[in-house]
């Protein structure tokens, strides 16, 4: 415990990098495919609002449309397989995928951490309800909030959510671009099932981006209007010690270690 | 000058001689002429009384040698020159007998309700001297020159029951186009779809252009569609007398008839969704004829209908799939949409399309009956979306709380 408190090790305003040029460049083909994407396959969704039909009123609007749906689709392929060998290939990418692997802890930490913003428990003890129990499992009142690693519960999903995402989307939106192919193997009510799961996923993407990473990355009061992760890829110390006390904690220990390996 | 002479000769030989054999007082056409060649020759109303005598030679009437008192009979026994000025209109029955009577049954030579009672008279489409024959290119009623004469009534003076333009609506059609642009006089004019003399109402069941007559007017030309129409589903009910059967008209417009590839047509690809469901999306029809409804709804939510819908022309249409003027029933073995021939139709587009094509539904109404794979992935996810955004929210909801409160103890 003394050893969080020496700041020495690391610094508030020391530097680490979260995301480097490969994985910033990986996230802005991300947005920029994500987003062709969306406004492009909207359309077929919401046929009957009148903003695409006055949106796509030029000649070949809706040929163009499908042109840059599809471009868009394979510079995402090509984003996903740069990241798989990225990550396969690269001991940081490596290392990021295994911090990525979700577990037992990511539940506990989403169920702690909701009852600990909620604080309903707080209060009931407060009050004193339920008084016997609380002092017998303190756990139950939520009193710290859950402490991360690299990638918290919200990260995971996300990753997770886009990886599933993309296979799903990829692998109908695959046999709707060659029909043909699609009917040889399956009859037309498999078909039909891939334009269906097409729309849905695609609408549970476009949602779970508006509502869910918007709000972590935007609107959250802790990096409103918008972190900058994204674009510079650094985080400083301090965040780190706050975000990811235990990536955190991980690097002191880390430097701990050696500096006592060199007093040897 | 010579050529003036000679007719001169042939006028006083050919002309005179026979009338001056059969009565000697009758006026002859240069007696006539003594006055009418007169180009400023007025009435007292000022009303120009100058007869072309070029024109009137070309014409078919001067041509047959037809002498002015002929037609204007009341001049026959009138001997003091110059006549009164009041004549009696020409009456073109004397010869004309049979068209005449054709024309005072119909339309035109009826009175019409109205501001204005007029009947049209012969003069009205044929002229007056000039007339030529009707094979004569110069000839008012030459296939080319019809519109241009039945619109000199129709377009401003005479309005019929459908208004004002809707006459006019025939100079942007595929069929004036063709005339006019190519001179193509096979091409329908006026009167191949109206009639000549006998031309009625369309309300008139003996009107050509009668729900009744229609099919069969617009097949002396269209002959092939015609047939294909009759074998279809609409051209067998439309013979047993049925009148919820769409006719030419009713899909392609009446005046303003173009081509299907032509955007303003009813039947350009993108419009015919439109069309067909006008009654195949009707209530009263689906239960009376025993068809489905939904058809428009369904296929505009399909990839076809929504391409169809912002403008795509590459896409199938109703009648890529169920034919246009022979369209049958999909138990009809000869039908586009039987299930053996759907492999054919549909690899029109989609090559080598094969017997997969069969194994689903196209027009689904309810995916619970008709697809149920496909209705548990839909259910699915409309679970999955709904859980989820609802677990973001509750969760952004209670970050936001805490923060919140964070702030209001400071």
């Amino acid at each position: 415990m003394e050893t969080l408190n020496s700041s020495d090790l690391i610094r508030d305003d020391e530097i680490f990098l979260r995301m480097n040029l490969a994985e910033r460049i990986q996230h802005i083909l991300l947005i920029v495919t994500f987003t062709t994407l969306i406004v492009t396959g909207l359309p077929l969704i919401f046929y009957e609002m009148k903003i695409f039909k006055s949106l796509m009123s030029f000649q070949r609007a809706f040929y163009i449309r499908g042109i840059l749906h599809r471009i868009a689709a394979v510079v995402l392929i090509i984003n996903i397989v740069w990241h798989f060998l990225y990550t396969i290939l690269t001991k940081r990418g490596r290392n990021n995928f295994k911090e990525m692997i979700p577990k037992f802890k990511d539940v506990r930490d989403a169920w702690d951490l909701f009852w600990h913003n909620v604080g309903l428990t707080r209060l009931l003890h407060k009050k004193g309800i339920l008084k016997k129990f609380f002092e017998k499992h303190p756990y139950w009142l939520f009193e710290k909030a859950p402490e991360f690693g690299r990638y918290n519960f919200i990260e995971k999903f996300e990753y997770l959510a886009v990886a599933w995402g993309s296979f799903v989307m990829i692998i109908s939106g695959f046999f709707m671009w060659n029909v043909e192919l699609s009917l040889r193997l399956f009859p037309l009510w498999v078909h039909d099932i891939f334009v269906i799961v097409h729309g849905y996923e695609a609408m549970l993407a476009f949602l779970a981006v508006i509502i869910w990473h918007m709000y972590n990355v935007h609107l959250n009061p802790e990096v409103f209007p918008m972190s900058k992760i994204w674009l510079n890829g650094k985080i400083t110390g301090h965040e780190l010690k706050t975000l990811h006390p235990l990536e955190y904690k991980k690097i002191l220990e880390e430097r701990q270690r050696i500096l006592e390996s060199e007093s040897l | 000058m010579m050529q003036r002479l000679f007719f001169f000769a042939l006028s006083l030989s050919l002309l005179t001689a026979p009338a001056a054999a059969l009565t000697v007082s009758q006026a002859s056409n240069d007696d006539c002429l003594t006055c009418h060649s007169d180009s400023s020759l007025k009435s007292g109303a000022g009303k120009p009384l100058f007869v072309d005598q070029d024109k009137f030679k070309a014409s078919v009437h001067g041509q047959a040698e037809i002498a002015c008192v002929d037609c204007h009979s009341d001049l026959k026994k009138v001997k003091d020159f110059p006549h009164a000025e009041k004549l009696q209109p020409v009456n073109c029955a004397a010869c004309h007998e049979k068209d005449a009577a054709q024309v005072k049954a119909s339309i035109h030579g009826q009175p019409q309700e109205g501001r204005s009672p007029a009947t049209a008279t012969c003069r009205d489409c044929h002229g007056t001297h000039e007339i030529r024959s009707k094979d004569d290119p110069e000839s008012l009623i030459f296939p080319i020159n019809l519109p241009a004469t039945c619109e000199s009534c129709h377009l401003e003076r005479v309005t019929t029951k459908r208004g004002r333009g809707f006459i006019e609506m025939y100079n942007q059609s595929a069929h004036y186009r063709a005339l006019e642009k190519a001179g193509l006089t096979l091409s329908a004019n006026c009167a191949n779809c109206h009639g000549g003399h006998s031309i009625r109402s369309v309300d008139d069941p003996r009107s050509l252009v009668s729900r009744k007559n229609i099919i069969r007017t617009c097949g002396l030309c269209h002959v092939g569609i015609q047939k294909g129409y009759l074998e279809g589903v609409h051209g067998k009910d439309y013979v047993k007398g049925s009148r919820d059967v769409p006719v030419c008209t009713d899909c392609h417009s009446e005046h303003n008839i173009q081509s299907p590839e032509d955007l303003s047509s009813p039947v350009y690809a993108t419009k015919v969704a439109g069309v067909c469901s006008r009654c195949h999306d009707d209530e009263r029809l689906a239960r009376q004829y025993g068809f489905l409804t939904s058809r428009l709804k369904t296929f505009s939510s399909s990839y076809h209908g929504t391409a169809s819908k912002f403008g795509e022309t590459r896409v199938a249409n109703c009648a890529s799939c169920h034919g246009f003027h022979d369209i049958r029933v999909s138990t009809d073995p000869k039908s586009l949409i039987n299930p053996d021939n759907l492999a054919k139709t549909c690899g029109k587009c989609h090559a080598g399309a094969g017997k997969n094509f069969a194994k689903g539904k196209i027009h689904v109404v309810s995916e619970k009956a008709e697809n149920k794979w496909a209705y548990f992935a839909k259910i699915f996810y409309i679970v999955v979306i709904a859980v989820l955004i609802s677990v973001f929210l509750i969760f952004i909801a209670a970050d936001l709380y805490r923060r919140l409160r964070i702030r209001w103890k400071r």
